[in-house]
């Protein structure tokens, strides 16, 4: 097209356009009014004073008071540790079992379906539910845990009421949730693979050690970056399965950066300080989405 | 011909393991609800009931209103997997076909939106839905479960649209359809199965949320599936074979769902490559 004729738009171009812009309006009224509009609250209510127990004090401005409490706030500084450490074990454990799955899933069965649902089964499940179901695994009593511990002729361990105990415990859980999914989006980046790559290898005669390192992996790559960044933007979230399982306990040793907001606005009733935590969550949040969207630009009119 | 036969095996074999792995706990739950209280207590423990009892199933519809929960969570979930739908389909096709300027940005925006985390917005949606007055109803968790899923929605809708022909449609609009027209009758029909795909992700989002849920609807009779299994607990027992017939009850439909729709929830979350 030359640029003649793109700059003078034709009728048909220009009504075309206002259609669109008309069909992406639902799209956008719908984030402005659950994401962008609450977000903006947020920003204003974390400049602010607003405890919901105090409610003769106010909502005063406060400037950058309830950013500055946050800065000397061990609780805070514990749940964010919490939050790195749940990110630095569950994403590469469950990218590392989500390979393991997909390459075991990856072989020619005659019946599929058992492996199929065996890998949608634990991403269908609400997150809550896996934590519970873990919950009932590493149970002190009655738990197949230590069971197993006392079938080996081992001390039973208090698995959920110990610190090191309970983070290990939870990140099993967390681990076992989402690497089904990892392993659905690489499986699909494995058979994207083309077949005569690994033949031709075997002519040339490569171990299967060796085909992983210098075909699957580097193939894999692009798979293996968008189950990385998703799986980050959803781990800095970690809610619901320590909830489940240990209520942040023992003491505040397993709680995340999500759970201490959620006591701090529901359970505290100091939304001020709340919003102002959830603010600097939703910046490193930020950060880490566009990097998935820097990795993802694409132009949806082209192939 | 023997090392065919150990290939066999080594293949069913590694079925079994991705198999085991995702029924195994599922399959646990089942035969804990079936066991009393009593055979729980046992040392060692057992692993298949040895006198399976439903009086747990029978505690889990009397102690707590479930099939309420079940039916809070069927029409949230159908209802905001209907508005996800729509408002995805009709934005993908605008960025797909209609020579939107910065088409690709737009899209960027559309989905950084609609990745913020959940926690930053619950606040201040708690704030806007009490103002409303739709706190414990069911839009106040209809519209955020919409957003949840946009961003798969979006870009499985996109991925299926750019493989229909636009010749397809200029003919559609040559026998006097409008855009819209050619949208609803030649391209939606056409791509029946992303949309479809696009609406299971959706569903399962929606069933599967917890946060918003949990804070969105404090009233006991407005809660979700998900919210409502964790009142079985109470303040200091843990009923194990309770819950765990609440959670089969609970896990059955969304398994029947993937279970029919297995491959199109494949190939919708590769395509898609998100979760949302």
């Amino acid at each position: 097209m030359s640029d003649a004729i793109r700059h003078r738009l034709t009728p048909l171009e220009r009504s075309e356009r206002r259609l669109g812009f008309a069909m992406l309006a639902p799209a956008f009224l719908l984030l402005a009014a659950v994401v962008l509009y609450p977000i903006a609250e947020l920003i204003r209510n974390s400049f602010h004073f607003n405890h919901l127990a105090q409610p003769w004090m106010g909502t005063p401005f406060v400037g950058f008071e309830n950013y500055v409490k946050a800065l000397g706030d061990d609780r805070f500084h514990e749940a964010v540790l919490h939050t790195l450490l749940y990110i630095l074990v569950t994403v590469p454990g469950a990218v590392v079992i989500g390979l393991g799955l997909a390459l075991l899933a990856n072989q020619p069965f005659r019946v599929k379906w058992p492996v199929r649902l065996g890998l949608l089964l634990p991403w269908a499940l609400p997150l809550v539910f896996a934590g519970l179901i873990f919950r009932w695994f590493f149970e002190f009593n009655q738990g197949i845990a230590n069971a197993m511990l006392r079938g080996l002729g081992l001390e039973p361990l208090n698995w959920l009421t110990s610190p090191g105990l309970a983070f290990f415990a939870i990140c099993l859980a967390i681990i076992w949730k989402s690497s089904s999914f990892v392993a659905l989006v690489l499986l699909a980046g494995l058979q994207t693979i083309p077949k005569s790559f690994y033949e031709a290898a075997e002519v040339d005669g490569a171990t299967k050690w060796q085909q992983f390192r210098e075909i699957t992996l580097p193939m894999l790559r692009p798979a293996i970056f968008v189950a990385l960044i998703f799986r980050t933007i959803t781990a800095i979230q970690t809610f619901d399965i320590p909830y489940a399982m240990t209520n942040g306990g023992p003491g505040n040793s397993t709680e995340t950066l999500a759970m201490y907001i959620h006591k701090t606005t529901v359970d505290f009733l100091d939304l001020g300080y709340g919003s102002a935590l959830a603010v600097l969550m939703f910046i490193v949040s930020a950060v880490i989405t566009s990097l998935y969207l820097r990795h993802t630009r694409r132009d949806p009119g082209r192939h | 011909m023997k090392l065919l036969r150990n290939r066999r095996a080594l293949i069913i074999l590694a079925g079994l393991i991705v198999a085991a792995n995702g029924f195994f706990p599922a399959l646990w739950i089942l035969f804990t609800s079936f066991k009393t209280e009593v055979e729980l207590m046992r040392v060692p423990i057992t692993i298949i009931p040895q006198a399976p009892t439903i009086e747990n199933y029978i505690r889990v519809f009397v102690d707590q209103p479930i099939l309420r929960f079940l039916f809070n969570s069927v029409v949230v979930a159908v209802l905001s997997t209907l508005l996800c739908v729509t408002c995805s389909a009709l934005a993908a096709y605008a960025l797909v076909r209609l020579r939107l300027p910065g088409a690709g940005i737009i899209l960027s925006v559309l989905l950084a939106i609609a990745m913020f985390p959940l926690i930053s917005m619950m606040v201040p949606l708690f704030q806007v839905m009490r103002d409303l007055g739709l706190l414990n109803t069911w839009w106040a968790l209809i519209f955020p479960h919409a957003v949840l899923s946009m961003p798969v929605c979006t870009l499985v809708l996109i991925s299926f649209f750019q493989d229909i022909p636009r010749d397809l449609e200029n003919a559609a609009m040559i026998d006097g359809c409008t855009r819209l027209g050619a949208l609803w009758h030649v391209v939606i029909p056409l791509t029946a199965p992303g949309v479809f795909t696009a609406g299971i992700l959706a569903f399962v989002n929606s069933w599967d949320e917890f946060l918003l849920a949990l804070t969105l609807s404090p009233r006991v009779a407005s809660r979700t599936l998900p919210v409502g299994i964790t009142l079985y607990q109470g303040e200091f027992s843990f009923p194990w074979p309770i819950i765990s017939a609440a959670l089969i009850v609970a896990i059955v439909p969304i398994c029947i769902v993937i279970a029919i729709f297995q491959e199109r929830v494949v190939s919708g979350l590769t395509s898609g490559g998100v979760k949302g």
